[in-house]
């Protein structure tokens, strides 16, 4: 069903999972919340690579440095917390964000704005014309994790015969659920005096960004197969490009054989587009010997 | 603070004590001890225009929706996660009007019931600020800290009027003990007037001081024994997460019509008492199936494939 034995190429998963993993400091307070098995991916790949002192707090199951055996596909199970060291419970995990103690999260939304801005709640501004599942603790971790990495499998705009073109990345979002660099009433994030700073990192399938200083979303990283003005055919409001623009760093073998150990069942591929199924990288670096 | 000394009464005498109207907090979380016993005998006896309020929730809110018997809801996410993705009888209650979207998010959540718990109108907190729930809940006030000057987000106490549980073991006065992620479950015991809880096993006090107490029995309003009262969703370490039987569920609710028909009929409305659920879901073969999980990560990966 898959290439998983081959070790000279990676999934686009994949490389969003390396993305993400490459925001993660180690020695830090990081939690992955729910629905989100491309962070629980790349918080354990993280922990088994670059940041072994990581404090990993697994969603719903609030369990601390577990070792699951595989990946469910619902997030409050116990095969999820097996091997915890400990377990927090959930006032105490937000306690910690509100004292300024969790180091980062990880949060997306349907509409995700220049500013790092995300909905989750709702479509419709107005009068709700769809009703999104909810932020869970979002929203609170936003504005009080010190830092937050943005993610979403679906940059590439929506087609569909009869509507207008539905964007991920919006001109403004209908309803702001979780906070990024200015508010719903257009005043600076750092006025506000919250905990946390905000989004550093927004990663998607079609490029990397980072957030300029006056907190806009700046384009620093494609992909082998995209470049600035496909970004930009999927992008709906206009953004800045690094003057270091490159093309993103792509796992090693060694690296793809632990991200692969970590999933079995593949659960973290339900967050790519079948559309995006097919989208595989070359490693250059790759070794056959 | 509820003293009686033997609480055990049947389900559909617990449930009795929720009313119509009533500030509804649901324990568990997700797929994980939701208790769905007690809801679907909540919605064969009719109780109806309930405000949810609670933190991430799934099948357990969405059949409460699609039995329509929700008024409002103040939850924080529902839905069925990666595996079966948006709650479709949710969305349909929120879209229609049918159900009052009033989203908050999880510390808020315990902020407010942390101000019930300490007998505090309110509790400030630094987050939400900037977002769109301040328009969404105008309750929501702004205080300058009178010591550091600060801006500050006040939400108000939240008492539910009843939380419901299902936890693994409990004493006929009201200890329980609940194994594993408690979620909100115990701030949720600990605000609410009243708490009404479904157990596996209804043990000896001594037998539950062994296993350890979770929740004190003050909390405790009424009991039932109601062994796997949690499914489809799971009760560790007695059964495993029923994936095959939410997918069926995640089916019948495409729409409102096949979720009568084949959801809430053959499950809820004609199964009068919870062992006729269980032998419509597959009896003990399928409770045998679930409790597989134990015998290793083969056979509990297998309950997911």
């Amino acid at each position: 069903m898959n290439n998983l034995t081959d070790l000279s190429k990676c999934t686009l998963a994949e490389a969003l999972i390396f993305q993400i993993a490459q925001t993660i400091e180690d020695g830090i307070l990081a939690f992955h919340g729910f629905g989100s098995p491309l962070v629980q991916m790349a918080l354990h790949f993280a922990k088994r690579t670059h940041a072994p002192n990581l404090i990993l707090v697994a969603g719903a199951t609030y369990g601390v440095n577990p070792t699951p055996d595989f990946l469910t596909p619902t997030s409050n199970d116990w095969a999820m917390d097996r091997g915890s060291e400990c377990s927090l419970s959930i006032e105490e995990l937000f306690d910690l964000a509100a004292s300024g103690r969790m180091g980062r999260m990880f949060l997306s939304g349907l509409q995700i704005d220049r500013w790092g801005n995300m909905n989750v709640t709702q479509l419709g501004r107005d009068k709700l014309k769809l009703k999104l599942p909810g932020g869970g603790g979002g929203c609170n971790l936003s504005c009080d994790a010190n830092r937050l990495t943005i993610w979403t499998a679906a940059h590439h705009i929506q087609a569909s015969p009869k509507q207008k073109p539905r964007f991920r990345l919006v001109e403004s979002c209908d309803f702001i659920t979780n906070l990024g660099h200015r508010t719903v009433d257009n005043r600076l994030r750092q006025d506000l005096k919250l905990q946390g700073l905000g989004p550093d990192r927004l990663v998607t399938e079609l490029g990397v960004f980072d957030f300029d200083e006056s907190g806009h979303a700046r384009l620093i990283k494609v992909y082998p197969d995209t470049d600035v003005d496909i970004i930009r055919s999927h992008t709906e409001f206009d953004f800045p490009v690094s003057d270091q623009l490159t093309v993103i760093e792509l796992p090693d073998a060694t690296m793809l054989k632990i991200m692969r150990n970590l999933d079995p069942m593949g659960v973290h591929r339900k967050e790519i587009r079948a559309q995006d199924k097919n989208r595989f990288f070359l490693l250059d670096s790759y070794d056959e010997w | 603070m509820f003293t009686e000394n033997d609480k055990r009464c049947s389900l559909t005498e617990l449930v009795g004590f929720i009313h119509d109207g009533d500030i509804l907090a649901i324990g568990g979380g997700l797929s994980s001890r939701e208790p769905m016993a007690a809801l679907r005998a909540l919605v064969r006896q009719g109780i109806k225009n309930l405000t949810l309020v609670g933190s991430a929730h799934g099948i357990d809110v969405d059949m409460l929706c699609g039995a329509n018997v929700v008024a409002v809801s103040n939850e924080s996410y529902v839905g069925f996660e990666q595996d079966f993705g948006m709650a479709p009888n949710y969305r349909r209650a929120c879209e229609s009007g049918q159900v009052q979207v009033l989203d908050s998010c999880c510390y808020t959540l315990v902020q407010q019931l942390r101000a019930t718990i300490s007998g505090i109108p309110f509790m400030p907190m630094r987050s939400i600020q900037g977002t769109s729930m301040m328009q969404l809940h105008p309750e929501y006030q702004i205080m300058k800290c009178p010591y550091s000057g600060e801006e500050l987000i006040l939400v108000p106490a939240l008492q539910p009027d009843v939380t419901l549980i299902h936890a693994q073991y409990a004493d006929q006065h009201g200890n329980l003990h609940i194994d594993g992620p408690l979620v909100a479950d115990i701030l949720f015991a600990k605000a609410s007037k009243k708490v009404l809880v479904t157990v596996e096993k209804i043990v000896s006090h001594k037998e539950l001081q062994n296993h350890g107490i979770t929740l004190p029995f003050i909390y405790v309003t009424k009991l039932s024994e109601v062994s796997y009262g949690a499914h489809p969703t799971s009760c560790y370490p007695f059964y495993a997460y029923d994936r095959k039987h939410t997918a069926e569920y995640y089916r019948s609710a495409t729409n409102a019509e096949t979720f009568l028909t084949d959801y809430l009929l053959p499950y809820v409305f004609n199964c009068n008492q919870h062992s006729e659920y269980l032998d419509a879901v597959g009896g003990k073969q399928t409770m045998n199936l679930l409790a597989q999980w134990k015998a290793g990560k083969q056979q509990w990966q297998s309950l997911y494939e």
